[in-house]
């Protein structure tokens, strides 16, 4: 049963990307439908069965881990790819209706679609460090792909500039990779982590976790890295700035943040854990000081997410020497904050899409009126808006109350000036929105509707975001499950 | 004079990295790595089907890479015929008619096919395999258009799509076909693992030297672009 839950997940995506590359767009939207379900089923019945038994390795090929390639099914690994199932299937029920089917170059658009589908799948379970490289490239190769798909020349700056800070960040953690290898012998992260344990650190080996994380980093937009985030999310189509905004950018924080978790210990240092601290915290404050100053309405939504990117990597100085159950609260924080943004955010860039569709313009102030003629996507917009903002009772509100409690645990009070400062300024973006849509304008106003479908999908995630807040204890639990160690190196 | 301050920070940069990677390379060369995965290489390599390690890794012991690193290839291809200008991906302009470059590719081009198709073989002993001998192929097709040989497969049509896909697919379907018989994914039938590994090397040899002429080809901008979103065209 097992391996065939394994087959589905991981190779299901790679045959539909085949199966919709043989098509044209509207075909390919059919068979996509039936991959969705495939998709979504196979995700829920592996939750199921960690949930039940616990989390196992998973050899491929036959060969063990070091020789072969070991996949790590935990109960996190589980809740992404669940997540991913759910922010990835509406996202591509919303392209079957919001992307035009007769321009001859969307055919391109399912297979793309289907390969980022499957390196996040790669990714979720990679327990090898150059896997999860490989993983990275399907993620950002695929996901410039989409960017530029039928762009103009904006597009295609974007895009091309998106590819060189992915392509950088790629190489700043294969050099981390290689240097580990060098050390260790071995690429699997348990194999690493049991030598760490057996025997003394390696001079040098801080370097390694440093360039690795760097690059990472680089791919997840962190501030000061992070100018390559909001042209390229602003500019794609609404759908895949859904799927970037996400999926795409938590993927390379998962991977920093897994190395962290079981590396940071012995070759991190204070210093470092406190600087990307500082950094995500600098982040959040000015990721939404400039998104109240964007003058078009998916910057403002991308800014958005460079400030929320930003409160993950409080991770790092809130797990480093602190007490067992400090470090836990603050990756549960930081695991429900991922859940909830990547709901509330594509919510937000869905409805963002339906208001630009229906108002013909990218700007914020031409939402002049929207409020009367779209009021159920200005409501999805509103509803994710109250989770970035942190009111309870959403999962932004559970994720920074578990980040706040880790903060005053573990005596590190200044970070919970970001968090307060963070809903201040994310309520101020939100409302400004707001404002603009509630204003009359004396010209008669022109708007078109579009179709219901497309309005349904943002409510959908929007609701998610807010109710993940009532069962976050049943989410978190499936983390702290049992793993099975027997097939660790 | 910022400028040149500015240059001179970058500089400064870069040399500090650079002292402190090779540092660390030479601790590391000091000291040997606690496992040793080229002895362990060597004693699972006469179950691995083929003589050469690189291959054995490739294509047996890390094969799920080698399957998702294909994937990108194709991923590649799809982005640069997606962008492709013309409806034709054989644009008469772009062809030279040197008749000395035509006279040197009646020579070249079945050495250059049969250089490929050593390079697929020698894979199974020593250094070679699918990446070089697609790009060889690559090559071929690269010098055969400057050429102007007329090369109808190249249009985007169905044909080239599945010969992107090609490779791809047949290495997929022997992925899932390996769990049918109840092994795990991606694990060769034992007795069938040589002939499997030649199939899948040879197709990825084809859809390789396919992506990688694709991108050769297909010139970056199209004409009939997309408006933005929002935008009043």
């Amino acid at each position: 049963m097992t391996l065939w839950l394994m087959a589905g997940l991981l190779f299901t995506p790679l045959a539909w990307a085949v199966l919709t590359l043989l098509m044209n767009f509207a075909w390919g939207r059919l068979v996509t439908w039936g991959g969705i379900v495939v998709q979504v089923l196979v995700s829920l019945g592996l939750w199921l069965i960690v949930s039940r038994d616990g989390g196992f390795y998973y050899g491929l090929g036959g060969w063990q881990a070091p020789l072969g390639i070991e996949l790590r099914v935990d109960g996190l690994a589980v809740t992404f790819v669940l997540l991913t199932a759910v922010v990835a299937s509406a996202c591509g029920l919303h392209a079957g209706v919001y992307i035009d089917p007769d321009k001859p170059w969307h055919r391109y658009f399912w297979p793309l679609f289907w390969f980022l589908w499957a390196g996040l799948n790669a990714v979720w379970l990679g327990g090898d460090l150059f896997n999860l490289y490989v993983g990275l490239e399907l993620i950002s190769l695929s996901a410039v792909g989409l960017v530029a798909l039928g762009g103009k020349a904006g597009a295609l700056r974007a895009s091309i500039r998106y590819l060189l800070a992915a392509l950088l960040g790629s190489l700043a953690y294969l050099l981390g990779v290689a240097l580990i290898y060098g050390q260790f012998g071995t690429l699997s992260i348990a194999g690493v982590v049991f030598r760490l344990e057996e025997h003394a650190v390696p001079a040098g080996s801080g370097l390694a976790l440093a360039l690795m994380v760097t690059g990472l980093a680089l791919k997840t937009a962190l501030f000061p890295l992070h100018r390559w985030l909001p042209p390229a999310h602003g500019i794609a189509k609404s759908p895949v700035s859904a799927l970037l905004s996400a999926l795409v950018v938590k993927a390379s924080f998962y991977i920093a943040a897994r190395l962290w978790l079981e590396l940071g210990e012995p070759l991190g240092s204070l210093a470092a854990a406190q600087l990307v601290g500082l950094l995500g915290s600098a982040a959040v404050v000015w990721g939404s000081w400039l998104a109240c100053r964007q003058l078009e309405l998916k910057q403002v939504v991308a800014y958005s997410s460079v400030a929320q990117i930003g409160y993950l990597f409080l991770l790092f100085p809130l797990t480093y020497s602190v007490s067992e159950s400090v470090s836990l609260q603050a990756q549960q924080g930081v695991t429900l904050q991922v859940i909830s943004h990547a709901l509330a955010k594509a919510a937000m860039f869905l409805a963002a899409g339906n208001l630009i569709l229906a108002t013909g313009s990218a700007r914020v102030d031409a939402l002049t009126g929207v409020s009367r003629f779209l009021p159920f996507s200005l409501f999805s917009f509103g509803l994710a808006g109250v989770s970035l903002m942190s009111l309870p009772p959403s999962g932004g509100f559970a994720a920074k109350w578990l980040l706040l409690q880790a903060s005053l645990g573990s005596g590190q009070w200044w970070w919970l000036l970001v968090l307060l400062a963070g809903g201040l300024l994310s309520a101020a973006y939100v409302f400004r929105i707001y404002r603009a849509s509630f204003l009359e304008s004396l010209e008669t106003d022109e708007f078109y509707h579009p179709p219901r479908s497309l309005e349904v999908i943002p409510m959908v995630l929007a609701l998610m975001a807010i109710g993940l807040g009532l069962v976050s204890a049943e989410v978190l639990s499936v983390m702290a499950l049992p793993f099975e160690e027997e097939g660790s190196p | 004079m910022i400028r040149s301050l500015r240059a001179l920070a970058i500089i400064g940069v870069c040399l500090a990295f650079t002292g402190v990677l090779a540092s660390s390379i030479w601790t590391i060369s000091g000291n040997p790595a606690p496992v040793d995965l080229a002895q362990l290489l060597s004693e699972n390599l006469d179950r691995s089907g083929v003589e050469h390690p690189v291959t054995a890794v490739l294509l047996n012991f890390r094969s799920y890479d080698t399957l998702l690193e294909i994937g990108v290839l194709v991923i590649a291809g799809i982005a640069g015929i997606s962008m492709a200008k013309t409806a034709s991906l054989e644009d008469p302009q772009l062809c030279t008619s040197d008749s000395l470059l035509y006279a040197l590719q009646r020579w070249f081009v079945p050495l250059m096919l049969v250089l490929a198709g050593y390079l697929l073989w020698a894979g199974a002993d020593r250094p070679g395999g699918a990446f070089q001998a697609g790009a060889v192929l690559a090559a071929t097709g690269v010098l055969m258009r400057l050429g102007g040989s007329p090369m109808a497969f190249l249009r985007p049509g169905l044909l080239l799509r599945l010969g992107l896909a090609l490779g791809f697919t047949v290495f997929l379907l022997v992925a899932v076909a390996s769990a049918i018989g109840g092994e795990a994914f991606l694990a060769y039938p034992p007795g069938m693992t040589k002939t499997l590994i030649v199939v899948i090397e040879s197709v990825l040899t084809l859809s390789i030297a396919m992506v990688l002429l694709a991108l050769f080809v297909s010139a970056p901008v199209n004409d009939a672009e997309d408006p933005e979103e929002g935008s009043s065209s």
